[in-house]
């Protein structure tokens, strides 16, 4: 049954509004990284009149900001990869295993839900600079588990109740071991879990930004948030560059995660409801 | 059992034990390079007396209580939009998702340069239409400052209530919408008793999830603003930042997000018994 006329009006005219209000701030960041800074902030258009890359050229050679997007991906790939392994265990261990306190697990994951980064951060930087980490990427390494691990635990915990048991207890009868039934049955059945962790974990690694801030304080150990944020106050004239900066540090994460969408809205769901 | 080994270690070395020895700061008069003593309430007393926290303690309600408002209302008028018959549904779909897909720290670049007073897209365009005389420099005046930070957040944010309400109506049966019709139900009715309804599951837990978020934002505020103009837009985070990290005073930044943890957790509470008992009634 198509809808009366007045209703697809009123939601194709709605749809209009809301594609405009995306799509404008997107717009500019766009146009901004290619426009010349006389185009920026002397002439004013809407549309950039004689596109250039010079801006592109300028953020990765004087600023050096690939320096910094190296970072990023060192810190969020190797989170991404310890993540992945402890959680799965943690969850593994908790959903399959008989045995005390295993509850309480579950239970301190929801209040670390409740603890904000604004508490943890002068605490997290006395440890940080007690084990000699200070402004190293190993200190966001390590503390950025403190934001990954209990939310994938949480997540493949769903993933995991959702296999029935007795797929290992087979492979059990037939010879293979509770760790060897963990690698051969339950990680390959969810591994839309696996995927969607692995999505995540890179993506709070790669956005994260307060302890970043506060960890890190020069242009070798600064992660692309903190650089980027950093060159806001260094020059008047320097939204060209920072819009170039922006878009390089926004392609690989949207990209990321067009390819295992359908992954996350799962992990979202299988977290929130089995959970 | 050793399998949970790396996990507790981790809950116990980096978040159990942080949060204790936030407690313990917030009662002693550490500094960076110093043991510190026990001070008793000494912080709490000398926090509470400064003008500043008592913005904070406005500014952050203001902050959540009007950006859960404008994502929750605008997520769910998208959603209601993109689950119509459209075409081109499953692109419009991925499109209106990018704000969100994008890192936070992208997007309030992008807002503070649209923001710009000297040659930022708002005001040359609020000049053109003739909406404004002159520029406005919407972050650093005291009247817009807030309103632009909420703006530029829930732009940023909506994308989540969207997607999950949406996630929701899908789930609704066709039938139930059929016969409303059938029986001369305005589309207003139908979602009032149908959609609505079946929803509130999900609204509560988004709406769990997200003030706790919102409630604890700190990017929005420092990358638009820094908490200015004169603390219009110090949200606490902000001050524990600013006392812990500039003014180095580490026992009253403590003191600040202890006295906040009560807050975060009572207005939790208030939530899940609202929530629960519209569910029941």
């Amino acid at each position: 049954m198509r809808d009366p006329l007045p209703i697809r009006a009123l939601t194709y005219g709605l749809l209009a509004v809301f594609v405009l209000m995306v799509a404008v701030p997107l717009f500019w960041m766009l146009t901004t990284a290619l426009k010349t800074n006389k185009a920026l902030y002397e002439d004013f258009s809407y549309l950039p009149t004689s596109p250039t890359f010079e801006h592109f050229v300028r953020v990765v050679e004087r600023e050096d900001l690939l320096r910094n997007i190296w970072n990023s991906f060192a810190v969020a790939s190797t989170v991404t990869a310890v993540t992945v392994f402890v959680s799965a265990f943690a969850a593994f261990s908790i959903v399959r295993y008989r045995y005390r306190g295993r509850e309480w697990v579950g239970r301190f994951i929801l209040f670390k839900y409740l603890l904000p980064t604004a508490m943890l951060f002068v605490p997290l930087y006395a440890i940080v600079v007690a084990l000699g980490l200070g402004n190293t990427l190993k200190s966001l390494m390590l503390t950025y588990l403190t934001i990954t691990v209990p939310f994938c635990t949480w997540m493949l915990m769903g993933y995991f109740r959702a296999i029935p048991a007795e797929l290992e207890e087979h492979a059990m009868v037939d010879g293979c071991t509770k760790i060897g039934a963990l690698f051969r049955i339950l990680l390959p059945l969810s591994a839309p879990g696996i995927v969607a962790s692995a999505i995540f974990s890179f993506t709070l690694s790669w956005n994260e930004f307060l302890l970043a801030l506060v960890f890190t304080s020069d242009h070798t150990t600064m992660t692309t948030p903190i650089k980027l944020s950093m060159m806001v106050v260094g020059d008047q004239y320097i939204w060209g560059q920072l819009m170039a900066g922006a878009i390089l540090a926004s392609v690989p994460i949207t990209i990321l995660y067009f390819i295992g969408q359908r992954f996350v809205v799962q992990g979202l769901s299988a977290g929130a409801v089995k959970g | 059992m050793g399998l949970l080994a790396p996990t507790v270690a981790i809950l116990l070395g980096l978040i159990l034990y942080p949060f204790f020895y936030a407690i313990w700061l917030a009662f002693s008069d550490k500094t960076i390079g110093n043991p510190g003593q026990f001070v008793g309430f000494r912080n709490f007393a000398y926090v509470i007396a400064w003008p500043q926290f008592s913005a904070a303690v406005t500014n952050t309600v203001v902050f959540t209580v009007c950006a859960v408002a404008i994502k929750f209302v605008l997520g769910m008028a998208v959603a209601l939009v993109l689950n119509q018959q459209i075409r081109g549904r499953n692109f419009f779909r991925a499109f209106l998702l990018l704000p969100w897909v994008m890192p936070a720290f992208v997007v309030y670049l992008v807002w503070r340069w649209l923001y710009d007073p000297l040659a930022g897209l708002i005001n040359y365009a609020l000049m053109d239409l003739g909406i404004i005389g002159g520029p406005i420099a919407f972050l650093s005046d005291r009247s817009t400052a807030m309103a632009s930070v909420i703006v530029a957040h829930a732009w940023r944010n909506f994308p989540f209530y969207a997607i999950s309400f949406l996630a929701g109506m899908q789930t609704i049966s066709q039938e139930l919408y059929d016969s409303a019709q059938v029986d001369g139900a305005s589309r207003v009715q139908q979602f009032r008793h149908i959609t609505l309804p079946s929803l509130y599951h999900i609204i509560g837990v988004v709406l769990l999830l997200t003030t706790i978020q919102t409630a604890n934002a700190f990017e929005p505020v420092y990358l638009l603003t820094g908490g200015g103009p004169s603390d219009a837009t110090m949200v606490y985070t902000m001050l524990v930042y600013v006392m812990g990290m500039v003014n180095l005073r580490l026992g009253e930044a403590a003191a600040v997000a202890t006295l906040f943890l009560p807050l975060l957790i009572g207005g939790v509470l208030i939530v899940t018994i609202m929530l629960q008992r519209k569910a029941n009634a």
